[in-house]
């Protein structure tokens, strides 16, 4: 099968695949707005989600679909191709702020009255190939002072099977690892080859690794007494029902006073009225009320 | 190390799929959790609508409200989209917004013909919450609605009001409309800024 990457510069000229000129412009348009750069080689990368995007709004011709971009007053759709431009970018401590906000207050907060040895639950939901769980835990084992005074859990989650059990695996290339310090590399990971690196067997155990929709009811109410739950950059791939759907049922997941963390561009006040969101020095976060 | 091994969860395991007795009971229940259960599991029942717009009108937990709410735009009918329509009327603004909102969220076909009417009601607020909710609403009657709107409304708070949802709605041929607004109430400074704003929009200046 030869790739639309393999081609020159295409005559269909107003449909995806994106014919040279539409590609530039294309790029052009996303580097302006969104500060994302693609070269020549990653022009099957971007062809592909530009057709499922175009697919997705009943769009058919590239032109026209730009303009929804540029002229579209909520950026919504802008939003939605830059999430599947950037979904497979995902590496460890990514959003860092928020790990930040975690070990520096939020579970401060969750734990305050509660005894030594209690259980404390933080839950990745969409944890796709395992970064943000593993960066969880070890920012806990490294950052979070009474760290040895509860018995954490962690949960992990995703609806792809595939993703889950490379997150279970722990094998991670260079890029991956570009924001973590060397020190915490040399800690965590064991060296496999030039190319790659396994987390450690107990971070690995320490973890539960499930599949599940966050979209079904049933599979949901499998969660109950989280204390901060991660959906970050999730959530923008469903539609308003849908989110607000997904709001609830996170609602019920928590426990009272627990938290929500969300991807940076997105607001749970545009999606659900059931949560308080809370600002704190290195970030907001949607709290669940105490009644 | 402080980390340790999560029970194991099973998301193709129905949880709370043994658990029997009727949903709409549960709506009564004392416990807020219990009637969020309720209206979760309602969310596919025509034949909830009725008890869940009872309900709504009672219901002062804003958890269980949102998950009412949520259920009546999950079924999605005629009838659904009619429960919701009498509390644009409550005095309770958190209500107000909820239904304002979950009117958006069904589908423009049933929504309008619920939503319309209200544009003729004699309470100026009610119309102006038409208007802003018919602005969102995808249906073809929307520019025919709310021109109507700006050609015969006596409140220029519901004739500014269809004016912002005709330029969210970002369609050109809105302007002509827009400026019509001009003729009708040409003393009015916000009205000719808010026609001035219109023509910047609609001409990318």
């Amino acid at each position: 099968m030869s790739l639309p990457s393999d081609k020159g510069p295409s005559d269909k000229g107003d449909t995806a695949g994106l014919s040279a000129a539409d590609y530039d412009a294309f790029c052009r348009f996303l580097r302006e707005r969104t500060g994302l750069s693609f070269t020549e080689a990653k022009r099957y990368f971007v062809d592909r989600r530009v057709s499922e995007r175009m697919a997705a709004v009943g769009v058919e011709h590239v032109r026209q679909y730009l303009n929804l971009l540029r002229f579209q007053a909520s950026g919504e759709e802008l939003q939605l191709l830059v999430n599947r431009m950037t979904v497979n970018e995902t590496y460890f401590f990514r959003e860092l702020y928020q790990l930040d906000c975690l070990v520096n207050a939020a579970l401060d907060e969750v734990v305050r009255g509660r005894p030594p040895g209690s259980r404390v639950r933080i839950w990745s939901a969409g944890c796709a190939t395992g970064e943000e769980p593993y960066s969880i835990a070890i920012t806990l084992l490294e950052r979070w002072s009474r760290v040895d005074e509860f018995e954490i859990e962690l949960y992990a989650s995703d609806i792809d099977s595939q993703v889950l059990a490379r997150a279970r695996e722990g094998i991670y290339e260079q890029r991956s690892l570009q924001a973590m310090p060397r020190d915490l590399v040399a800690k965590y990971f064991t060296r496999l080859d030039d190319q790659s690196w396994q987390i450690m067997e107990e971070l690995r155990d320490s973890i539960d690794f499930s599949l599940v929709n966050i979209a079904d009811p049933q599979q949901m109410e499998n969660f109950r007494g989280m204390d901060v739950i991660f959906c970050r950059n999730l959530l923008i791939y469903f539609d308003d029902l849908g989110r607000r759907e997904a709001a609830s049922m996170f609602y019920d997941a928590l426990s009272p006073n627990g938290f929500i963390c969300l991807g940076h561009s997105e607001s749970m006040s545009r999606m659900s009225s059931l949560f308080v969101p809370r600002r704190f020095p290195d970030a907001i976060l949607y709290q669940k009320p105490q009644s | 190390m402080a980390l340790v091994k999560a029970r194991k969860i099973d998301g193709a395991k129905p949880a709370g799929a043994a658990e029997g007795g009727d949903p709409l009971a549960w709506l009564e229940d004392a416990d807020p959790a219990r009637r969020r259960q309720a209206a979760h599991a309602l969310g596919d029942r025509p034949d909830a609508v009725p008890a869940l717009s009872a309900r709504l009108t009672r219901e002062e937990d804003p958890s269980v409200r949102e998950t009412l709410l949520t259920a009546l735009v999950r079924i999605g009918t005629a009838a659904a989209a009619a429960a919701l329509v009498p509390h644009l009327a409550s005095e309770d603004v958190g209500l107000r917004n909820g239904v304002i909102e979950s009117l958006q969220q069904m589908p423009a076909a049933v929504a309008m013909p619920e939503v319309a009417p209200l544009l003729t009601a004699a309470d100026s607020d009610l119309r102006i919450f038409a208007a802003q909710l018919i602005g969102k609403l995808p249906h073809p009657d929307r520019l025919d609605l709310l021109a109507g709107v700006i050609d015969r409304d006596p409140h220029v708070n519901v004739c500014l009001s269809a004016v912002e949802a005709l330029m969210e709605g970002g369609d050109p041929a809105a302007l002509p409309v827009v400026e019509r607004l001009s003729g009708r109430f040409p003393d009015d400074p916000f009205v000719a800024f808010s026609v001035d704003a219109a023509r910047r929009l609609f001409s990318g200046a």
